[in-house]
């Protein structure tokens, strides 16, 4: 299916959580100061209903989306108050893909961990909550990956603060 | 299957557990003392880089593995929220630098999926005839490395022979060996030099004979099976659940290419047209989805890579090979998440811009590091012994993992 369908079969469903689709766009000719949208179109999903939508997505035959390819984070701007969580499925047997975005409040980014769902949001989700201070309810390893256990603050973070030393050693 | 019979040496209990067709008799040790946590790492020879796994055993069994990573981690994702869309691109090369000709090709799609521009197709045919040949340099790497991983030196020299030309072939056509940012954003950087495309199709001719001797010095070998077979098996829907892609997925018998099944650039023509066929684990030598069989996946796929170049040296025109890029690139504003297949499983790179000069996010979603994330639900109940089989079998770079 394309995105139409999918997003089709999601209403069809009264998928849990859908707030609606993203599509791309040419820019409006009478608009000069719009450049439009391009890319890939995307849904837009409640953060607080993410798993049960991901769990819809994996079982429902005609999505079939059995693959969590892609789990990751967005800060788009410093002075913007929300984060953005991207999870990318795809479908093995049905041979299409699926972007879905959720938005989280900057102040207290929290959000239910999609381990339960697919096990492969498990390191994702370690990285994500690392980089930008997400804190994923329920996650089976909450611990850094890639960055040292006592590293300050969140590196992915727009407003992050390079540090000057990390244990004696000179960042400079 | 026989009646089970036991035999006590001291401490350890061999337990037999089955006949084989020969005659032969396996034993299953039951060789168990005490926890003892191994450090594997960081600088083992069979991580394949700078990676450490905590391995927990009782005796001469593995009961726990955690991998341990970050010693590589370079923060390319912040570096391409920091340098330009076009500067980005030499960044790519060194996450899975045993494949940056796919590196290239998987982030100058995310760009120009926000670009509405148009590809030549030339440059088509000479980027997939690039990310090919890196496919077959990156697996000759896992052949020649997992042969002496387990112990045969031999095999690795036979790959590295083949690869040097490979690689030759590279230098002859963008001066590097091993970081080419070579695949442009619209189009490649320079066209082929007169009689690269004949060498290459000479290369074609060799390679498909020294295959065969691959197939029969390692792949067949009667050792290097018993070291294989039966380990580390991934049933399907553990691959599926961990988001594995790519040889290990489908060595777990999971039919899916991104290649075949989501074409991109002018691989849909030649699925079209059977060119090519996807490499899936049977299970031949032991059970479905062990080491042998993700081996076996890697092996083959190389004569696929070959009749995929075949394919594009019969059909290549002449013309241009960049479309109309400007210097300072300004990218519409928009995202993108688009997957090609890597060597390893799928490479993602999802871009965000805002209009500007820069990106405001470059996420890299690296093969390496879900594959690796398997190992902690396959090693344990695995022997010591084959840990390194079985680490060796995912075949992750750890710059890739870590980024």
């Amino acid at each position: 299916m394309d995105f139409k369908g999918i997003h089709d079969r999601l209403r069809a469903l009264s998928a849990p959580g859908l707030i609606g689709a993203d599509e791309p766009r040419r820019p409006d000719p009478a608009d000069k100061k719009d450049k439009g949208r391009y890319g890939v179109a995307f849904v837009r999903v409640e953060a607080a209903r993410i798993v049960e939508f991901l769990t819809l997505c994996r079982d429902d035959e005609r999505l079939a989306f059995d693959l969590l390819v892609d789990l990751t984070a967005t800060d788009p701007a410093a002075d913007d108050e929300n984060l953005w969580v991207g999870y990318q499925l795809l479908s093995t047997t049905q041979h299409q893909r699926l972007a879905i975005k959720v938005t989280l409040p900057k102040a207290e980014p929290a959000i239910e961990s999609a381990a339960a769902v697919h096990r492969a949001a498990q390191w994702h989700e370690r990285e994500c909550a690392e980089m930008f201070g997400i804190t994923f309810l329920n996650h089976p390893d909450p611990r850094n990956i890639l960055l040292p256990d006592d590293w300050v603050g969140h590196p992915l973070r727009k407003d992050y603060v390079f540090p000057k030393e990390y244990r004696g050693i000179s960042c400079e | 299957m026989s009646e089970a019979t036991t035999q006590q040496h001291g401490n350890i209990t061999l337990r037999e557990e089955r006949v084989l067709p020969s005659g032969e008799r396996e034993f299953m040790l039951d060789v168990r003392t005490s926890d003892l946590e191994v450090n594997m790492g960081p600088q083992h020879p069979a991580t394949h880089g700078v990676m450490r796994i905590l391995i927990r055993t009782d005796g001469e069994l593995v009961t726990g593995a955690q991998p341990h990573l970050g010693y590589l981690h370079r923060c390319a994702e912040k570096i391409g929220e920091n340098v330009e869309w076009l500067q980005y691109l030499p960044y790519t090369d060194r996450y899975d630098y045993l494949a940056a000709m796919n590196n290239n090709l998987g982030y100058s799609m995310a760009v120009e999926a926000l670009m509405p521009m148009e590809i030549p197709r030339r440059a088509e045919m000479i980027r997939v005839i690039c990310a090919e040949l890196n496919r077959i340099g990156s697996h000759l790497i896992m052949f020649g490395t997992y042969g002496m991983d387990l112990g045969a030196f031999t095999p690795f020299l036979y790959a590295f022979r083949e690869r040097e030309w490979m690689m030759a072939l590279f230098e002859k056509i963008c001066g590097a060996r091993l970081t080419y940012s070579y695949i442009r954003i619209g189009g490649v950087f320079n066209d082929a030099p007169p009689g690269w495309l004949q060498e290459v199709e000479h290369f074609c001719d060799v390679f498909e004979e020294k295959h065969k001797e691959y197939v029969d010095l390692l792949m067949l070998n009667h050792i290097f099976v018993k070291r294989t077979a039966h380990v580390g098996v991934i049933r399907p829907d553990l691959g599926l659940d961990f988001g594995l892609t790519g040889p290990m997925l489908r060595a777990s018998g999971i039919d899916f290419d991104l290649r075949r099944d989501m074409p991109y650039s002018v691989y849909g023509e030649m699925a079209a047209e059977g060119a090519f066929r996807v490499v899936t684990g049977r299970g031949e030598k032991g059970t479905l989805g062990d080491c042998w069989d993700r081996f076996y996946v890697r092996v083959m796929e190389m004569i696929e890579s070959i009749k995929i170049v075949r394919w594009c040296l019969a059909n290549i025109e002449d013309g241009p090979v960049i479309g109309d890029v400007p210097k300072v690139l300004k990218v519409p504003p928009g995202e993108a998440y688009v997957g090609i297949e890597n060597p390893r499983g799928e490479l993602g790179h999802y871009v965000v811009s805002d209009g500007g000069k820069v990106a405001k996010r470059c996420r890299v979603r690296g093969p390496s590091f879900c594959n690796l994330a398997v190992l902690e639900a396959i090693m344990p109940g695995t022997l010591l012994a084959d840990s390194i089989a079985i680490i060796g079998s995912t075949d992750v770079v750890i710059g890739e993992t870590d980024r």
